[in-house]
């Protein structure tokens, strides 16, 4: 009796790849809310009028000329624990205040907060702000569209890439085009860790 | 400073390395061996390996006295290797685990060590006389995810163990019979075998890779995939602690990391190169890289002719060579380990990483 006998067609294929193995174990981390592991709750909780309230005064720093204490502003109060409204309006505060620094005070700012203490949190806090601001305004233009690309045209050429995505609009582009030069500047001054942690952290704005 | 000793050994990835304890045996795991090397001169070279599992060996380690090796594999096995005059005599250890073992170490004492593993638990093994066989005893609770380091306290009963699920815990791994009880000190004053003495996790909340007692046991050091390294200073049995310093820095996140003293740490990681932090309980800071700059060999060798710009320009398409980090290593550095030591001060480390290579570095 060879052993060999002993597999099925079952055994041959290989469809028991695809089985869910975790999902049959009782403690593993698909059976369990892996959000218990964080105190989430423990963190203050923003309302939507609090969001507003911190927009005005914003816009009242940056009336005022002061744009660096705008963006500190804004970036030592970010909405962890909030709804989506609440949450939206803080990014939307923080990339108004990013459209209305000049290109050339971009790096000597964020240098000067990085120097301060809890200036590197703050740099992880506009880099989440960054990610965030690029995916509402790429599914959508300016974040409040639909988030739905409107128009999905088949591709005939080889180029696949290129048709896959809605058309950008002349808002997006720009807004985009501002993440993007804040995004290269707080690499440099930041560093990779920056986009490293923007990825691990479970406080998600 | 002196320059590091460089022994590229293969173009292998290195999983772990143990060097024996008059540091002329080296162990590397390296696919599904362990591979043993002799210092012949001032090279290394191969000498025995060791074949018993199947899948990819994740961890190894000589226990420095008696010499014994333990290694540790995805096939969800772990091997004592015992030396004998005829060679090294493999013992299946009982595990009792259905994922990969991920990490193993000797505990100080050397009567026992812990496997890290996928299965959301930490095995403590033993020996068991009467049965002349290596038994297990599970640490589970409050383990959500995979282990992915594990590191002893001096005193062989504390173990440090970090994991995906973000948090660096310290457990008691005490053995009736096997270990004495140990004294009361910051970590706890009772200590019955699975106590979580502590449970630590950043904001930023990396996976652990690598954790650290410092030498005198009395605070614990970690490394996350934020980047971020944090030391953590207990004040006593349930109490909050002393202090916990998280450094978040600018660099690739570290995957090993060894106290030097007190006052020191050397973590390594994504950045190929070992960096040195400083510090106490008052805070810590990056102080610096341990690579010397325009160490010779790097780039005076290069020929500078005229010739050769043209000849790389048709070769590459470009002047410059740049298919070379400026760094020793060429790849992630995955493990650092002291190599000589005097009192709690290490005198040089070892590195090994990705890139095949070992490297022992002066402090």
């Amino acid at each position: 009796m060879s052993i060999i006998q002993q597999h099925t067609a079952a055994s041959l294929s290989d469809a028991w790849r695809t089985l869910d193995v975790d999902a049959l174990t009782e403690d593993s981390s698909v059976n369990f809310d892996t959000s218990t592991l964080h105190p989430a709750s423990s963190l203050p909780e923003t309302s939507e009028a609090d969001a507003r309230q911190i927009n005005a005064q914003v816009r009242q720093l940056l009336r005022g000329g002061d744009a660096e204490g705008a963006l500190r502003g804004c970036l030592e109060m970010p909405v962890y624990n909030g709804s989506e409204g609440a949450k939206d309006t803080h990014l939307q505060t923080v990339i108004e205040v990013l459209q209305s620094i000049k290109a050339s005070d971009m790096t000597p700012m964020l240098q000067r907060i990085y120097g301060t203490p809890g200036g590197s949190e703050c740099l992880d806090v506009l880099m989440k702000y960054l990610y965030k601001g690029m995916a509402s305004t790429s599914s959508g233009a300016g974040g409040s569209a639909p988030r739905t690309p409107t128009r999905m045209t088949p591709q005939q050429t080889g180029f696949s890439q290129a048709g896959g995505r809605p058309a950008p609009t002349e808002s997006t582009g720009a807004a985009m085009s501002v993440l993007l030069s804040w995004h290269e500047k707080v690499v440099e001054v930041g560093g990779l860790g920056c986009i490293g942690r923007t990825m691990t952290d479970w406080r998600r704005v | 400073m002196a320059p590091p000793e460089v022994h590229h050994l293969f173009h292998n990835p290195i999983a772990d390395h143990s060097f024996s304890a008059d540091r002329k045996t080296l162990a590397i795991a390296r696919d599904t061996t362990v591979e043993l090397y002799s210092k012949v001169g001032s090279t290394y070279k191969l000498i025995d390996e060791l074949k018993g599992h199947d899948k990819t060996v994740t961890s190894v380690d000589i226990a420095p006295s008696s010499g014994r090796i333990v290694s540790c594999s995805q096939d969800r096995n772990a091997l004592v290797w015992e030396p004998s005059p005829q060679g090294y005599k493999p013992t299946l250890v009982l595990l009792r685990i259905n994922r990969a073992a991920t990490f193993v170490r000797w505990s100080p004492s050397e009567t026992k060590f812990a496997v890290g593993s996928g299965d959301r638990l930490i095995a403590i093994c033993y020996f068991e006389e009467e049965n002349d066989w290596w038994v297990s005893k599970h640490l589970k609770k409050p383990i959500r995810s995979t282990i992915t380091t594990v590191a002893w306290h001096p005193n062989s009963v504390l173990l440090a163990a970090g994991s995906t699920d973000a948090h660096a815990r310290v457990f008691s791994s005490f053995i009736k019979g096997t270990d004495a009880r140990p004294d009361p000190g910051v970590w706890g004053e009772r200590l019955p075998f699975n106590t979580v003495c502590g449970e630590y996790m950043n904001n930023s909340a990396g996976w652990v890779h690598a954790v650290a007692f410092s030498p005198s046991g009395d605070a614990l050091a970690y490394a996350a995939h934020d980047s971020s390294i944090t030391v953590v200073y207990p004040s006593g049995p349930d109490q909050p602690p002393k202090a916990v310093i998280s450094i978040n820095t600018q660099l690739l996140p570290f995957m090993s990391l060894i106290w030097n003293g007190e006052a020191e740490i050397i973590a390594a990681g994504y950045d190929c190169e070992a960096f040195r932090f400083k510090g106490g309980v008052q805070g810590w800071r990056l102080s610096g890289t341990l690579e010397t700059k325009g160490r010779p060999g790097l780039s005076d060798n290069r020929d500078d002719s005229a010739l050769n710009m043209f000849r790389q320009m048709d070769l590459r398409g470009k002047a410059k060579d740049d298919t070379q980090l400026k760094t020793v290593h060429q790849n992630t550095i995955t493990m650092l380990r002291p190599f000589e030591t005097s009192g709690d001060s290490v005198q040089k480390f070892s590195s090994t990483g990705v890139d095949g290579r070992v490297v022992i570095w002066h402090t």
